[in-house]
């Protein structure tokens, strides 16, 4: 019994990769993931949210600009469709409205979902879910009627539904009156290229004293610049960390300088096919968790490797662009 | 004017060793503390309270080794400390987290502003902040990374992905700190010593809350745990030291070639 899956995500994304997700729990029920979005959608953007999957999708009847009031929304679509999942993008507001959403109904909670099944004979919904900071995977086994999800982006793959037409319906919905109000926006700085989506990259750490030593070769690898929370916080020179926290990487290789390893960084790289590590405490817990690692002070051993690539020819593959 | 800042006595996530055969987590000798984001919201509401003449009082649901480690807390500048002991072990649903925290808040409250991190440095999970909005009917401002009083109203600034977003509110509200946002200075000897003096309170759920454990649970907890276990990258794991900067440049050069990141033109 499969009573249908709702998805919210503050984020266009997150939103069709959550719906591809929504379809593959509903499996043999068709006609029972919907999806709410909180603005006007044109007849292309429905149909390109049918193509993700969505069979219905209900539009707020006015704008929703606060954590509550996708909450609000959410819990009228709840009312009327009666899902047994919510699943919700893992941005900062979609992790407050998710939490808001299952104190308020009551319902199962779980954060950071890679797997969820929903179990053939009653329904129930399991979810594996990131613990302790990406070191271990939980399963969990909800109770009751209804249970909400939070996923990250990049933990499951869109679907391509061919000719797929969604109905959508306005909902209107009572706001909760919490008294926030907004007064203004300023928008985050960003250098160049994001990391995220990068097949090379070079990761620095708190190790690196000075840009320019690693800039040459991240040119000569083809590759994105992405580093610690620490230096992205103290030094202001990169705009995206890798991390818990921060991006999330899949690259071909992940080439990191002077970062010492912790799991609050590792998580967001080790994804990634191959890492290699530079460094020069040999006990720094990265040797453990890399392909290839030089135990080397960076200062000294960057410059040697920039020569050495460069004297012999070596460039990026096809294969790893 | 009262402000309450909620903490929790966390894992140390970093410490946690997988036991590559059995992917088994070795959990002994985990150390615990009060995270950085606990202590950041402390000093968050330490630096709100100088510019207006507030007490701040620190609230832990936690085991019996987070009371020695209040005496760290109250150095910070919080005036008084309470402990819940937690007959959980640490493992207690989010929503019965809630639940306990919330009889606590209406014991020792009421406060005009309650402060916490997003999130715990072990659990993770972002709930705390938001289900106490749900569950005490107050506003919520999540992931504050500046925070100000101004005539009654709190005004904010929000830390989200794509920049800050600046709101209001008047109090009573609870506000969730961002990463790094707070950073706790470091304790000089004078405020360890006014710690030791200051009040701290040891309670119990049933004695001094009336929430019985099995009931709370069954009320509240929607979740059984099927399985944990630790995560394993399996990685090649081949580290070189003590040679020249040029052989150790090379091999690495040679690996990259091997495994068709990168082609050589012309040979070595």
């Amino acid at each position: 019994m499969m009573a249908g899956v709702l998805v919210w995500s503050e984020t266009l994304e997150l939103e069709r990769e959550l719906l591809g997700q929504a379809i593959r729990v509903c499996g043999q029920s068709p006609g029972k993931v919907s999806l709410f979005v909180d603005h006007d959608l044109d007849e292309a953007g429905l149909a390109s949210f049918g193509a993700n999957g969505a069979d219905v999708v209900y539009v707020a009847d006015a704008p929703v600009t606060s954590p509550a009031g996708w909450v609000d929304g959410l819990e009228a679509v709840i009312a009327r469709t009666k899902p047994t999942l919510v699943l919700i993008g893992a941005t900062k507001n979609g992790m407050e409205v998710a939490a808001r959403l299952s104190e308020r109904l009551q319902a199962a909670y779980g954060a950071w979902a890679v797997g969820i099944d929903v179990e053939p004979g009653d329904g129930a919904v399991t979810a594996r879910c990131s613990l302790y900071a990406g070191s271990a995977m939980v399963s969990y086994r909800f109770a009751g009627a209804l249970t909400v999800l939070t996923v990250a982006q990049g933990v499951f793959d869109k679907a391509e539904l061919a000719g797929h037409i969604p109905r959508s319906e306005s909902l209107p919905f009572p706001r909760t009156e919490d008294g926030v109000s907004v007064t203004g926006h300023a928008a985050e700085k960003t250098g160049g290229d994001r990391v995220g989506q990068a097949r090379m990259v070079v990761d620095i750490g708190r190790g690196v004293k000075d840009l320019e030593t690693v800039r040459p070769l991240a040119g000569l690898l083809e590759a994105q610049l992405g580093c610690s929370r620490p230096v992205s916080s103290d030094r202001d020179w990169l705009p995206d960390w890798l991390g818990l926290s921060g991006a999330k990487i899949k690259a071909e290789l992940c080439l990191t300088i002077g970062i010492s390893g912790a799991i609050q960084h590792v998580v967001g790289i080790r994804d990634s096919r191959l890492i290699a590590a530079v460094n020069n405490d040999e006990n720094a817990p990265i040797f453990t968790q890399c392909d290839f690692g030089v135990v080397a002070d960076l200062d000294q051993f960057v410059p040697v490797l920039i020569s050495r690539l460069q004297q012999r020819g070596a460039r990026v593959s096809d294969l790893a662009r | 004017m009262k402000i309450l800042v909620l903490v929790k006595y966390s894992l140390d996530v970093a410490e946690i060793r997988v036991e590559p055969s059995t992917h088994a987590l070795r959990m002994t000798g985990v150390p615990e503390r009060f995270g950085d984001l606990d202590k950041g919201a402390l000093q968050a509401a330490v630096e709100l309270a100088q510019t207006c003449d507030a007490t701040v009082e620190v609230l832990c649901f936690g085991p019996p080794a987070a009371r020695a480690a209040l005496k760290d807390l109250l150095a910070i500048g919080a005036d008084e400390a309470t402990v819940v002991d937690d007959p959980y072990g640490g493992a207690a649903d989010g929503a019965v987290v809630a639940r306990v925290l919330e009889a606590a808040i209406e014991k020792r409250g009421p406060f005009d502003l309650i402060i916490c991190g997003f999130a715990s440095d072990d659990g993770y999970s972002h709930q705390t902040g938001p289900r106490l909005a749900e569950r005490l009917g107050l506003p919520l401002v999540s992931y504050a990374c500046r925070i100000g009083l101004d005539d009654g109203v709190l005004v904010a600034e929000r830390d989200l992905e794509e920049g800050l977003e600046s709101v209001s509110v008047r109090l009573p509200a609870i506000v969730s700190v961002a990463e790094e946002a707070f950073v706790a200075r470091p304790v000089t000897l004078l405020q360890a010593m006014k710690a030791q003096k200051k009040p701290t309170n040891t309670w119990e759920m049933q004695a001094d809350l009336g929430l019985d454990k099995d009931a709370l649970t069954q009320s509240a907890s929607r979740s059984s745990v099927l399985t944990t276990e630790g995560i394993v990258v399996e990685r090649q794991g081949r580290v070189l030291k003590a040679m020249e900067l040029s052989e150790m440049a090379d091999r690495l050069i040679d690996w990259l070639v091997a495994e068709q990141v990168l082609v050589q033109q012309g040979g070595a």
